[in-house]
Parts: structure tokens; sequence; C-alpha cells
């Protein structure tokens, strides 16, 4: 087989990873990786790169889905791996749906098998490992946080300009996420909390907790979507933040599946809860059955901080 | 104003068994409304509220699915329509949903959640905007519409997005936008006497076949927890958990 792997991010260390994922793809199926650089974004990284300009303002994924569409329908690629990113999600949905390929959506691993791209994506808030194919060419969503970051040091293979795209969504503008937001990826610990918090202040306790063990809060949908007690940034599960931390703290989370989603990757899960069927001790290395509002401060005691 | 929310009869994840190989048993397997379309349900209710007019729910889905378009007209919409017969991956299904979209319209309003709760890929609402030619406005926290346009709070991973677009427009909603409302009695009951419709792929004169994505092989989450249940009281517990995490080396000492 020959012909080209493209990969494209609008988020610079997403980008990174696609292009890796790109290149694992590229050795498997005798292809060439290519990431993908806009103008209005995408990474540099990557063993050889493909600059597509005519596009201009914003990122925006009815923009960028067009520009890859010009541009596939001019190099063919056999593959455009896309990071699954809200906005990446859009962009390859979009992709797909011009070219009229499939989409593998979320995906965590690659592979080509005879004429068929292959991945694996969790479903049914991961009870299930899927595998799913489409012929190729195909377009697919890579999951954030799976594959290393790109060390391949890129140099450009071409330079295309696909003129100018028509916009028909004007984005008026873009702030960050609540101050104070907690990069919940990035933490080695994680404190989470969940329905047994019975009250708003009592966060309190669970903050300090992690603060004590240099780790961030998370917490489970209820708290953020329903209650409110935390913004949404907090919020760890299929639909909020996928987290793998060293360790997990769950306190007061019964573990419904579309929690378990977002943290089963953690390497050690600690679950703390006063129901001892809580599905939450079957996603858990040690469980304990008991009141968090006891256990948090014996545990403070318990490391001396 | 005429306003067509799109919903799926899913899979209840929660109930869903696997046989011994550990691959899930999907005939006869429970299904329901899946979960985050009820957000899209609700918000298509609020605006109508709001500015007047109609919704009518939409699926494409087996028979069964006219379970998940019933409780889309108990919680408040006016009429319902189910697009059965259509095989396929998500690209088959935005297909269906823009030719029963456009034989039933013109909306001008297309509201969907941001992904199934089944298998939460996210592809149908920009697949379908895409083929419909509208604007498309993503993981809507916030909706607002104003002199023919929509303007949406778009939550992203780490920023909020606020972008307009003119009507007619496709969103999908996030679940933090509101609290679904759980339907009476009352309105259960009336629901079986608003109208549905029912179409089948064929009637559409669907020409796509979609992308071809398909299942090649499911299995169970491998999941090697110790399952390791500490007793005793709050500080034996902790003591013993303390200890067990130094030697996973997970805690500094």
């Amino acid at each position: 087989m020959s012909g080209e792997v493209w990969s494209f991010s609008e988020n610079p260390a997403v980008a990174c990873e696609v292009a890796f994922a790109a290149e694992g793809l590229a050795d498997k199926a005798g292809l060439t990786q290519a990431t993908v650089q806009l103008e209005e974004g995408g990474g540099a990284s990557g063993r050889s790169v493909l600059v597509i300009s005519g596009p201009s303002g914003p990122f925006s994924p009815e923009v960028c889905a067009e520009a890859l569409f010009r541009a596939a329908s001019a190099r063919h690629p056999r593959a455009v791996l896309i990071g699954a990113t809200r906005n990446g999600r859009e962009t390859a949905a979009r992709l797909a749906a011009k070219l009229k390929v499939g989409c593998l959506a979320g995906v965590t691993s690659l592979g080509v098998e005879e004429d068929n791209l292959t991945g694996e994506r969790s479903a049914y808030s991961g009870k299930v490992v899927a595998k799913i194919g489409a012929r190729l060419p195909a377009v697919a969503a890579v999951k954030p946080g799976v594959y290393p970051p790109t060390t391949a040091v890129s140099s450009t293979i071409a330079e295309l300009d696909v003129g100018k795209v028509e916009r028909q969504v004007s984005i008026l503008g873009t702030t960050p996420k609540e101050a104070g937001t907690v990069d919940l990826k990035s933490a080695k610990i994680i404190v989470s909390a969940g329905r047994g918090v019975k009250k708003k202040d009592d966060l309190g306790m669970l903050e300090d907790l992690a603060k004590a063990l240099g780790g961030a809060l998370g917490c489970s949908r209820p708290l953020s979507s329903d209650l409110g007690w935390l913004p949404e940034e907090h919020h760890i599960g299929l639909t909020g933040v996928t987290v793998k931390p060293e360790l997990y703290l769950a306190l007061g989370i019964s573990g419904q599946l579309q929690h378990v989603a977002g943290m089963k990757d953690s390497k050690v899960v600690v679950a703390v809860n006063t129901d001892k069927d809580a599905p939450i001790f079957q996603a858990s290395d040690y469980g304990y059955v008991g009141d968090l509002y006891q256990f948090v401060p014996a545990l403070r005691a318990a490391l001396g901080r | 104003m005429k306003l067509a929310v799109c919903v799926k009869h899913a899979i209840d994840e929660t109930e869903l068994k696997l046989d011994q190989q550990g691959r899930p048993i999907l005939q006869g397997a429970a299904s329901k409304m899946s979960t985050f379309d009820k957000n899209a349900v609700e918000e298509a209710i609020r605006l109508r509220a709001a500015h007047q007019g109609e919704v009518v729910a939409v699926t494409v889905g087996p028979a069964e699915a006219k379970k998940t378009l019933k409780e889309a007209l108990a919680m408040g919409a006016d009429s319902a329509v189910l697009v059965s017969g259509v095989e396929g991956d998500s690209l088959s299904t935005a297909a269906a949903l823009a030719a029963v979209l456009k034989k039933m319209g013109p909306f001008e309003l297309v509201l969907c959640s941001e992904g199934a709760s089944d298998t939460y890929s996210g592809q149908v609402p920009p697949m379908l905007a895409e083929l419909m030619g509208l604007p498309y406005l993503g993981y809507a926290r916030a909706i607002s519409l104003a002199s023919g346009r929509v303007t949406a709070e778009r939550s992203l991973e780490y920023s909020v997005e606020r972008a307009v677009a003119p009507l007619p427009a496709v969103l999908s909603v996030v679940s933090e936008i509101n609290e679904p409302r759980y339907p009476t009695l009352i309105q259960i009951m009336q629901a079986s006497k608003k109208p549905m419709v029912e179409l089948t792929g064929p009637e559409l004169a669907l020409e796509s076949r979609g992308g071809g994505v398909s299942v090649v092989s499911m299995a169970s989450q491998q999941s090697n927890r110790k399952h390791e249940m500490v007793a005793g009281t709050p500080a034996e517990a902790a003591s013993k958990i303390v200890a067990a995490l130094k030697s996973e080396g997970v805690l500094s000492t």
C-alpha cells in the first residue's frame, strides 16, 4: 500500500499525539505520515508537514473540515486522523460526510487490515471495547491522552492553497473556563467527590485533603451538572474529563458506568462508600465500606498531613 | 417556530449483560431514551415556551424506538416521527434524519444532544448539519434566539466560545444546559393521543450507503483491579490503605 496518512488537531499538544498515532499507522501499512498545518491551527511536529493555506480567521470546525476536504480531494490521503477534542469530533464527522467515507470516532488504537482502517473504542460507558472498521480511505477521531507525543523532526513535503472558505458561524468571543480551573488531566492524585457529600460546604474538607496530597479535586456528574456545587471542569466521566492519575480516591461516589468511563485508566483506585453494593467497588483496588466524614479525618491522621 | 429534536432509542448500558466470552448481549437488551437526549428535548420545550411554535421529536431506529418517542411526547413534544428500516453507521442515520427533516420541514432549529449514552460517538449531529448544508453549533450550554439568529455558548475543553449563526441551524447541547423534567402521569397518558408518524428508509428514497463503519468484534473491558475490601474502624482502614498505597508507590513518603 502507498499513500499518505494525515494527522491534525487544532490543539498543539493533541496534534503531537495524533502525529505519533499516524506515524505508527504509516509504519504498519507502508504509508507516509504527514501532519496537516493550517494557518488557523494545527501542529508542526511529525515526520513531514503539509501546509494548507487559504482559510483565515479563528479556528472553526466547519472551515477546517472544508479545507481538509479540498486538500484531500487533491492529494487523496488513505486515512485522515483528527484529535477527538470537541471541535475535532465535529471536524472529523463533517470531513467524513463530505468525503462520503466512514469515520471511526473516539478510537484508542488503530490498524489496517486488508483494505480497512480499524480501531478500538470504548462503548456502553466503558463496559465493552468494540473493534470497528471502515473501508479505506477513512477518517478517524483519535482520543486525546492515549498516544505519547511524536519525537519526529518534520520537514515540509508540500504546500497547498485551497482558497477562501465561507463561514456560516461567526465566533463572537472566547473566554477561558472559570478561574481557579483545575488541571485534572495532569494531576498525579485526584480526590473525587460524589453524592455522599451532604452539602456544598463539606467539599472544603475534600479540597483540603486534595491539597495535603498535592492533588486536585474532581467530582461525579451530579455535583457539577445537577447541584452546581463545582464548575463543570471538575466533572470526571463520559461527558466530562477523562483522567488517569496515579491515585484516584473516590469518596461517596456510587460508581455509575458513566463516571467509571472517565477514571477507569487510573493506576490505583481507592473507594469509600457507605453502600457495600456500590458499583464503584467493582472499579477499585482498595475499598472501604464506611462514612467519608469519618474516613477523611482518619486518612489525614494516617498520612500525618 | 418549528423545532425538531433528534433522539436515539439507546441500549440501556447499565442493564447490559455480557455473555461468557465477554460480548454484550444486544438481542433483547433493555433500551431507553439516550440519557443526554432528555436535555435536548427539555431545551426544545423551553424554547417553544419562549418563542411559540411546535416541537417534533424525530428518531431513526427500530419499532421499539416508539417508546422513546412516547417519552419525548410525554415531556411535551407536539408530535413524533419514527424512521425505521435504516441500516448502517452514523452517516446513514444522519442521512435518514436529513431526509425526514426535509420532508417534514422546514424547521428553523434542529436540536440534538452531544452524543448517545450507549455509543457516545457524537457524529450524527455535525454530519446532519453537513448533509443539510446548515450552520452547526455543537456542545451548547446556553442558547438564545433573536431576530432570525441563534447564539450559543459552546462549552469546549478549556474555554467557552460564544458563536452566532443564522436560522435555520443545527445545535447539540451538553447536559449542564438544563434539568430535564419528569412527565406527570397525565402527560404520559396524553402522550399516546399525540400524532406519531412512521416512515421507512425506502419511503424516504435514501440513497446513501453511509460511511460503511461496522463493528468487527466486541469484548468486555478488561479490569485488573485488586478489589481488596479493607475492614475495621475508619482509623484502622485508613492506616491499612495508606500502607498499601505507599507500597504501590503512588504516595510520596
